[in-house]
């Protein structure tokens, strides 16, 4: 079993619905998000368009935060998931600064490090993550990328040539794919980050417990 | 930061979290720059021996105290950035091979033992023979504890700049040029004319051979990596831009000068100067490019 995530861009209305769900169900503390919708504004107006894109952790094949970890607080569950042992965490950072997605945050109550786990707790009890049973448009589509007849497997099959991953050239192989995505959603380096546009304004950079 | 956006879409973030904080601040640095030191006499107290065997036995007692106490600050600051510092024994019970973490905290251990049976054949034995053989296998166990921050550096996937062919060129750099310049200021005037030739040779040629790998990668590095271009825009006219330049200045271009003007005008004065600035700069040069690649959002 390969579990994997697919996001239809075309879906996604940015009601941010996944991300509250997720907060509630895992209790991620304020300041840092497990999953989080990025909003891109494109054009110039009137001819104008506001793109969501929901980024949460890629559960690579080949991940870098697993490689890096020195105490193999990331490590595979058997369906894939890269999950995370808090208790054994020495929070040393090496995974944040490993994760090419931005995905890894020290939780400022436990100081160890944190992420998406795909809701493994969940899984394990047979039900969905909580950010797919929260989306109104069924734009997150989860399960089991070796099974074929699997919904997300049908999906892939059906969109090819419009399937993505983020950052492909890190050699990463995420098990999150995004239909209907583009250069502005996908590439942080394509889209103008201002200081300010943020969901809390007052808040210009995450203090993630670093020392600078 | 990044301005890569194209006028004909004018794709603007306007919601998302805030910016990324720097992360790995300070206290690598320092965890950087005390290991140069503590790694680079060791290399240097080998070389001295070896060539100026007659000339320079006193270095030895005075040289494995410098490098029990910069490798101890290394290890002190490597365990204060933890977030879990009690927790890190954890790196000896529940090992993860493939991280470079895991592999420098086991090296750096076995050199800490090998320093302080050093110090004992030194100090309490009075034994010289017994110091050369342990410093036989310090100076081979001094590499990897010197090159594993490089591959940390280059495990660090989403750092784009930071690569290991160049990374480990630098760490070793970096301990030859801080060790060098330790000995400088650790000889006195204790020193043959040749012996002190020979430091002059090695932290100018270490300083030259830093220097022109960074302006290797400032130059050249953006041609090939959308990443390393954004990033090294922190430094060409970016927010790092002088502490960049202040840093590759007192680190490598001042130390060059001053040896060549200290071998010219015989002065050790000069060489002294050189090795302080080198100290230095060493700092701020790694600080720079340790906190340049945390600047760009992954997202």
């Amino acid at each position: 079993m390969q579990l994997g995530f697919l996001v239809d861009l075309h879906l996604c209305m940015g009601c941010k619905g996944c991300e509250i769900a997720c907060k509630v169900e895992n209790e991620v503390p304020l300041s840092t998000w497990r999953l989080r919708v990025k909003y891109v504004d494109v054009g110039t107006f009137p001819e104008t368009k506001r793109t969501f894109t929901p980024l949460r952790c890629n559960h690579c094949a080949n991940a870098p935060c697993e490689r890096i970890c020195p105490v193999s607080a990331l490590h595979y569950l058997e369906n894939g998931i890269v999950n995370i042992d808090k208790e054994r965490c020495i929070g040393c950072a090496g995974c944040v600064m490993a994760c090419p997605y931005g995905a890894i945050y020290i939780d400022p109550q436990t100081q160890t490090a944190d992420k998406c786990t795909y809701c493994a707790h969940r899984i394990a009890s047979s039900m969905m993550p909580s950010c797919v049973v929260a989306c109104p448009v069924e734009a997150n589509i989860f399960g089991d990328l070796d099974d074929p007849t699997s919904n997300i497997s049908k999906y892939i099959q059906q969109h090819q040539g419009d399937v993505q991953v983020r950052k492909p050239e890190k050699g990463t192989d995420p098990h999150h794919f995004y239909v209907g995505g583009g250069n502005v959603q996908l590439n942080p380096l394509a889209s103008f980050r201002g200081e300010g546009h943020n969901l809390f304004n007052n808040l210009t950079h995450i203090h993630l417990g670093g020392h600078h | 930061m990044v301005h890569e956006t194209l006028a004909a879409t004018n794709a603007i973030v306007v919601l998302d979290v805030a910016l990324p904080s720097v992360f790995w601040g300070w206290i690598i640095t320092m965890n950087m720059w005390a290991k140069s030191i503590g790694t680079g006499i060791i290399f240097l107290t080998f070389f001295l021996l070896k060539k100026y065997p007659e000339q320079t036995g006193f270095i030895r007692f005075p040289s494995v105290v410098i490098s029990i106490v910069f490798i101890h600050l290394f290890l002190f600051f490597t365990v204060i950035d933890l977030h879990q510092i009690f927790r890190f024994w954890h790196i000896f019970f529940y090992p993860h091979l493939t991280s470079a973490i895991t592999i420098g905290a086991w090296m750096a251990t076995g050199f800490v033992g090998i320093l302080l049976a050093m110090a004992y054949a030194i100090y309490m034995k009075k034994d010289e023979a017994m110091y050369d053989k342990y410093l036989g296998w310090a100076t081979l166990l001094a590499i990897p504890v010197t090159l594993y921050t490089a591959g940390l550096m280059a495990e660090a996937t989403a750092r784009e700049l930071w690569q290991m062919p160049t990374e480990s060129a630098q760490m070793i750099l970096a301990a030859l040029l801080a060790g060098s310049a330790t000995m400088i200021l650790l000889g006195g005037n204790k020193f043959s004319d040749a012996i002190k030739k020979d430091l002059a040779l090695i932290l100018g040629f270490s300083a030259a051979a830093a220097f022109t790998l960074y302006m290797s990668e400032y130059i050249f590095g953006g041609m090939k990596a959308e990443e390393v271009a954004a990033t090294l825009a922190f430094v060409k006219g970016g927010e790092y831009t002088a502490m960049f330049w202040i840093g590759q200045v007192m680190a490598f271009l001042a130390p060059m000068a001053l040896v060549c003007l200290s071998l010219k005008n015989k002065s050790y004065y000069l060489l002294k100067i050189a090795a302080v600035s080198a100290l230095v700069g060493l700092w701020v040069s790694k600080h720079v490019w340790l906190v340049i690649p945390q600047l760009l959002n992954m997202s």
